[in-house]
């Protein structure tokens, strides 16, 4: 009698704890994600705002945090370490102001014709954001490279990632457009072309300062034969920029390739063959049915692709630890080696400047690309 | 087992998908809901099977009041009409499921697969995946893993409309004997009032969200509730002719009959279903019209005429051969005259 | 089958094609000429680094040699100093068992959550949100300026939060759904590794968790989950729904639902996900060098410290980069389709 009363009893127990699982299953099964990313994102992010408004001092064995306000971010932007951040920057020449007043011209047109054709003041906020920290880039790059003073770490990042994401895009569409032609061993170059994706970015870095060795690369018999022997691409800004922008480029072009390939791949084969009936020839194909079917996805990746070509280190780290002087080193860098050298306060606000600028990039991007080539979905 | 709706409404935002709705299966019974789409039945359906929330209202299997529980702990089982087999699992252990969750051991779930396997003709099949099976397989797998539990009522939302129309017809008794056989109350979901004809015990009709009649089959064909079931019901549909009704006579612009009622009425709505009519020669019959159309339709002719404003559609002999144009007389019983208020819709004789 | 001979002009059948599945000989050559030439491209430095790590010090320095037996004897010393006398096997082990540990937590973590953001339907109030956030941030303004004691600041912030949520939460209408909170797990992924690390690597000292594999698993976990998420909703999206309901009538949990007949049924989705992860963690080099040091050193990070003052030693390294590349090779091999695929559904409806 009173074991089955305990039975029952035991009985509802679970019966209410399975119940109780199933109610709140949804919170249960989100839980650890939101946990994991408070402890891993959240919580760094605000510990990180913290740290940029301060100044870190190591103390006999200890540390000790002084609050400093934005004189992190002041330094950076207008003070002592302003030649590391945005360059040296020197007064532009009448050529410098033609080409921003342009510049500010076209940006103004495309402003303009937002406020008459689709009004919107969230629209209108974010556009102005976008566009003053384009104005600012481009003045910081007009002030720099025409000039001829030196780029600081925000315009090598903007480089590589400005440069190493379209070049990615053309090549991997130019080889996805190929690959999808009836050709023999079509899987064969698919899965070779994959292979760079999987090497780590460090190895890439060293591999091509192997290959780049000017005295005992592979490639030395042909520098040898064109007379430049003694010259050495790290010694020149661009020349160094050029080479992580290869090691970048044939690192990543398999991602967009393999992606560009698939969606090449699933393009509605019915609209290909009417328009082969109306006689389109093979560009006119590509520009009216093979385009507008990939650009959403094209503009995804390229989305992807921007997201992680601002974290880029590794391959200016390995292949040029940052130089010739400042030439390639990129803004994570930057924070790395502020953080080397004890300023941690100047490393975080570095990371943020970052954090705003790829933010602004990425979500810019979504609104003006990514949106409009999905505009017929 | 019992299952009672008692004034259930459902909104999604807005919108009212199902108003009051008031509804009493008995243990054992077949009850269709049927309606267009866009009527609530599903919604109805999902909501007894728990999938749905309720908004307001009460949901009761048996004497238990189910309203807030989980779809789990209702002890229900529902056919989907996608069939929603797994397609990652076998027959077998797409049958098993139901038992395989609740921890039944593994020999008594053998025997029981096996055994209702055997009932829908499935045990040559038990390995195959279901994308190996043809539609009417799939249908009966489905069929065969709703029975396995022996739940207190199976829910089946349109589970023949995936099915050519002659495996349709096929399955349609075949479902109508294994209900009759395993006495489980079902709850059957269609748009197709051919199904809810030949299933039901009863049908109940929903439009909008609001129950409009709930009879035996024959009741609802005989003596449609309004005029909403009159036009629903019957294929082709009633004929209608508005009209008033003084002392029980009909009178239209064209047309001036009698009818079995007494009453006086301003504004009504007369209907004859096209089978209840015949076609006479031109003022012989209770209306005289011309020929609109002729559609022979195998064993009879369907003949729509034109009568004043009204068109009336009449079952005639497969011999009817008579050109468009012509002029026309149709008559009927008395009796088979269906009356309706205009205003409010309701049947009045 | 027998071909009408082609009667067309020289230069048109130079350009276009007899028949719709064949390509003309000059846009067939020019598409294989461009396509070996990027074979080259992709395989020359791979094929490189194969050549060098079978050369000694000698072979390296005594100009370019390119192929083994005809230019120079291939030697094993590099191969036998680097995996017999050099750590390199307690790296190669960490990062096996790091990369795959974190792939997997973060695909089961990841893939639970954007399961659970595409069926089930969440209301969280917008003001317990910024009441959390700003418990948060006064925890640890408390903590690191006023020198607080952690556990009472974040006590005393709990019964704050408690409070909160049974008193003035209740009033405000305005919430987040899922959308947001799906927006918000992916935005992460925008936020560069660096602004995190620091912080992490005081959270991790704190705990006296520097340098272990703990520290990294949990991190790459964290990181990689927003990509997870990312990929996976869209498989979840696309089960038919029908399956799931059928599954809870049947009288299966959720987690039974989501164990038993969603899992299986995106399993090439999975695979896709599963691919990048690995890869992604597999090479990652900035966290790994804050957070570890001799005892959880993965592989990238030992790779970089092949820099020595000597100059890089280009025939050790060979070894390390041709050992890291060889398992992920294989994989993806396999793996392939289902990546291309998955990236694609993924992308598409991002």
């Amino acid at each position: 009698m009173s074991a089955s009363a305990a039975n029952a009893a035991a009985a509802s127990v679970r019966e209410t704890r399975g119940e109780w699982m199933d109610r709140n299953s949804g919170r249960i099964m989100v839980l650890p994600a939101v946990i994991i990313l408070l402890a891993f994102a959240i919580f760094p992010l605000i510990i990180s705002t913290y740290l940029s408004l301060s100044r870190f001092a190591l103390a006999g064995g200890s540390f000790k945090l002084t609050f400093i306000g934005l004189y992190n971010f002041r330094r950076l932007l207008v003070g002592a370490q302003q030649y590391h951040f945005l360059g040296t920057l020197k007064p532009l020449d009448t050529a410098g102001w033609i080409a921003f007043a342009v510049f500010l011209a076209l940006v103004l047109y495309w402003l303009f014709r937002f406020v008459v054709r689709e009004f919107s003041v969230f629209g209108l906020l974010g556009r102005l954001i976008s566009a003053s920290l384009a104005c600012g880039v481009v003045l910081a790059a007009l002030a720099t490279t025409v000039t001829g003073g030196y780029e600081g770490t925000l315009l090598t990042t903007c480089f590589y990632v400005l440069f190493g994401v379209t070049l990615q895009f053309a090549l991997g569409l130019g080889l996805a457009l190929l690959c999808a032609q009836p050709i023999r061993a079509r899987n064969w170059f698919r899965v070779v072309f994959f292979v760079p994706l999987m090497v780590t970015p460090v190895g890439v870095a060293y591999m091509f300062r192997m290959l780049a060795d000017m005295q005992k690369g592979p490639f030395a018999p042909l520098s040898h034969a064109l007379g430049f022997s003694e010259w050495s691409w790290a010694t020149q800004a661009w020349s160094a920029r050029l080479m992580v922008l290869i090691g970048d480029t044939w690192q990543w072009t398999p991602f967009m390739f393999i992606v560009l390939l698939a969606a090449v791949e699933n393009q509605p084969r019915e609209q290909l063959e009417a328009a082969r009936m109306d006689g389109a020839g093979a560009w006119q194909i590509f520009r009216d049915i093979t385009w507008p079917s990939i650009a959403p996805i094209g503009a995804t990746v390229v989305l992807i692709r921007l997201i992680e070509a601002f974290k880029i280190i590794d391959m200016p780290n390995v292949l040029t630890a940052g130089g010739p002087g400042l030439a390639t080193e990129s803004l994570t860098l930057h924070s790395f080696i502020a953080w080397r050298t004890q300023d941690l306060g100047g490393s975080a606000a570095v990371g943020y400047l970052l954090l705003f600028v790829s933010t602004i990039c990425c979500v810019s991007f979504f609104n003006y690309v990514v949106r409009w080539t999905r505009r017929y979905q | 087992m019992r299952v009672r709706l008692d004034n259930i409404h459902k909104a999604f935002g807005h919108v009212q998908v199902v108003k009051g709705l008031d509804l009493e299966v008995a243990d054992g019974e077949f009850l269709v809901l049927l309606g267009a789409s866009g009527s609530g039945k599903t919604t109805a359906l999902r909501m007894i099977a728990g999938l749905e929330s309720v908004t307001s209202g009460r949901v009761l299997i048996g004497d238990r009041d189910v309203t807030d529980v989980l779809p789990k702990y209702r002890d229900v089982a529902m056919v989907f009409q996608s069939y929603a087999l797994y397609p990652h699992m076998t027959v077998f252990a797409n049958i098993a499921y139901p038992l395989t969750v609740r921890k039944t051991p593994k020999a008594e779930i053998e025997a029981q697969v096996k055994e209702v396997a055997r009932q829908v003709q499935l045990d040559t099949l038990l390995d195959r995946f279901p994308k190996q099976l043809s539609g009417g397989q799939r249908q009966r797998v489905a069929l065969a893993r709703a029975m396995i539990r022996r739940p207190a009522a199976f829910l089946m939302d349109e589970p023949l409309s995936n099915l050519d129309a002659k495996l349709r017809g096929y399955m349609r008794a075949e479902l109508k004997h294994m209900q009759h056989q395993l006495g489980i109350t079902t709850i059957y979901v269609t748009h197709d009032q051919i199904e809810a004809m030949t299933l039901a015990h009863r049908v109940a009709l929903l439009e909008k969200g609001v129950l409009q009649q709930l009879d035996t089959p024959a009741n609802i064909y005989n003596r449609p509730a309004n005029l909403f079931v009159a036009g629903f019901i019957g294929s082709p549909p009633m004929n209608f002719i508005d009209g008033s009704l003084s002392a029980g006579r009909f009178t239209a612009p064209d047309s001036d009959f009698g009818t079995l009622s007494t009453i006086t009425r301003a504004s009504v709505v007369a209907g004859v279903r096209p089978e209840d009519g015949r076609v006479t020669e031109p003022h012989a019959g209770k209306l005289t019209g011309t020929i609109y159309a002729t559609e022979l339709m195998g064993d009879h002719t369907l003949v729509t005429c034109r009568i004043g404003g009204a068109t009336v559609t009449v079952k005639a002999d497969k011999a009817f051969n008579r050109q468009d144009g012509a002029a026309i007389g149709v008559d009927f019983a008395e009796s088979a005259v269906h009356l309706f208020d205009k205003a409010t819709g309701e049947r009045i004789n | 089958m027998s071909h009408s001979p082609d009667t067309r002009p020289l230069l048109t059948r130079l350009f276009e094609p007899a028949r719709l599945d064949s390509m003309a000989p000059i846009p067939k050559i020019a598409t294989y000429a461009a396509l070996f030439f990027w074979t080259l491209v992709v395989v020359f430095p791979l094929y490189w680094v194969l050549v060098t790590s079978l050369k000694v010090e000698v072979d390296v320095d005594s100009g370019p040699f390119y192929v083994p037996f005809l230019d120079f004897m291939p030697k094993l010393d590099a191969w036998d100093f680097m995996l017999l006398q050099n750590n390199t096997l307690g790296p190669y082990l960490n990062s096996i068992f790091v990369s795959l540990t974190s792939t997997l937590l973060a695909l089961l973590i990841g893939a639970l959550a954007s399961y659970a953001l595409v069926r089930i339907r969440f209301q969280v109030k917008l003001a317990a949100v910024l009441t959390f956030v700003l418990l948060v941030v006064g925890v640890i303004v408390a903590v690191a300026a006023f020198d607080a004691p952690w556990q009472l600041a974040v006590a005393v912030a709990a019964a704050l939060f408690a409070l909160a949520l049974s008193t003035f939460v209740k009033r405000f209408r305005a919430a987040v759904g899922n959308n947001d909170i799906e927006f918000w797990m992916i935005s992460n992924r925008i936020m560069p590794p660096i602004v995190a690390v620091l912080p992490i690597y005081v959270m991790f000292q704190h705990l006296h968790m520097l340098d272990t594999q703990f520290a990294l698993i949990a991190t790459y976990t964290g990181v990689n989950l927003p990509i997870v998420v990312w990929l996976t909703r869209d498989f979840f999206a696309g089960i038919p729904l029908d399956l799931e309901e059928s599954a809870e009538i049947d009288g299966a949990s959720k987690f039974r639902v989501f164990f038993t007949i969603a899992l299986p049924l995106v399993r090439s989705g999975l695979a896709a996900t599963f691919m990048l992860v690995l890869i992604l963690t597999w090479n990652e080099f900035l966290l790994a060098l804050f957070l570890t040091n001799a005892n959880a050193q993965t592989m990238p990070v030992l790779v970089a410290a092949q820099n020595t003052t000597r100059g890089p030693q280009w025939w050790y390294m060979s070894v390390l980069i041709v050992i890291m590349i060889a398992p992920v090779i294989v994989i993806a091999g396999f793996l392939q389709k289902h990546i291309a695929r998955g990236l694609l559904v993924g992308a598409v409806k991002g």
